[in-house]
């Protein structure tokens, strides 16, 4: 009786190369921006590439935004600087 | 496409999907130009204004949304009532000094459809007449006193 003896070093893969695949979010409390509309893991309508270039902050009342729609909003209030949302004074969250 | 077309296409989209009860937007008028809008809204159920039909026209600068829309009534019903001057000028604080950009042309309409179902009497302000003789036609140009919360 012959049995077939397979050798396992000779069945060996070799792996040389790997390709990783990874996704990113950023970890929000909405799927979109309450200014512009815009998907938060997308950019804000001024910004070519989300991620780094244009991203979010938040502020003291948990309300979140793209950094240039909130300050953009800043900006043009004279008086008062507003969360869009609730109205309550805006204060960057550290 | 500029940011505020991208928003106003955005808000479009959405109000056709979902149109709150009452309100729906005149495509036709959108397909000339996106930055004025015609707004048909009816009054609502058990209110002083059921079963009438308004018009409300949204004019949007390039600024939108950090810049509130121009919003009015037109056509030939004008709701009655002590916020709403004859030529279609709107006293609502919304409108102008309590703008957020979080605000959208849904929830205007709907602050005005609230506006009109609170209303207990059908009247004019007080200031109709002096008011349409002398303001601009702008109402973003008047400046408005707001004062009274209850209606």
């Amino acid at each position: 009786m012959k049995m077939a003896v397979i050798d396992p070093a000779e069945n060996e893969v070799n792996k040389n190369i790997w390709i990783a695949v990874g996704t990113w979010r950023w970890v929000a409390n909405d799927d979109n921006c309450g200014i512009c509309r815009m998907a938060f893991d997308g950019c804000c309508p001024e910004c070519k590439l989300p991620g780094d270039d244009c991203p979010l902050v938040w502020g003291e009342c948990s309300h979140c935004f793209h950094i240039h729609c909130i300050v953009k909003w800043l900006n043009s209030q004279q008086v008062h600087q507003l969360c869009p949302m609730c109205r309550q004074d805006w204060k960057f969250k550290e | 496409m500029a940011s505020m077309e991208k928003r106003l296409h955005k808000e479009l989209q959405a109000l056709t999907k979902e149109p709150p009860r009452g309100v729906h937007v005149d495509q036709e008028s959108i397909s000339r130009n996106i930055t004025e809008w015609l707004v048909h809204l009816d009054g609502a159920e058990g209110s002083l204004y059921n079963g009438e039909k308004f018009q409300l026209v949204f004019k949007f600068s390039q600024s939108y949304p950090f810049d509130s829309p121009q919003v009015m009534f037109v056509g030939n019903n004008i709701p009655v009532h002590p916020h709403v001057y004859s030529n279609g000028h709107i006293c609502l604080s919304i409108l102008t000094d309590d703008w957020s950009p979080a605000l959208s042309v849904t929830s205007v309409c709907l602050s005005i459809v609230s506006m009109l179902s609170s209303c207990t009497e059908k009247k004019r302000p007080p200031d109709n007449a002096i008011y349409v003789k002398t303001c601009s036609k702008n109402p973003k140009k008047t400046r408005w006193y707001y004062h009274d919360d209850d209606v």
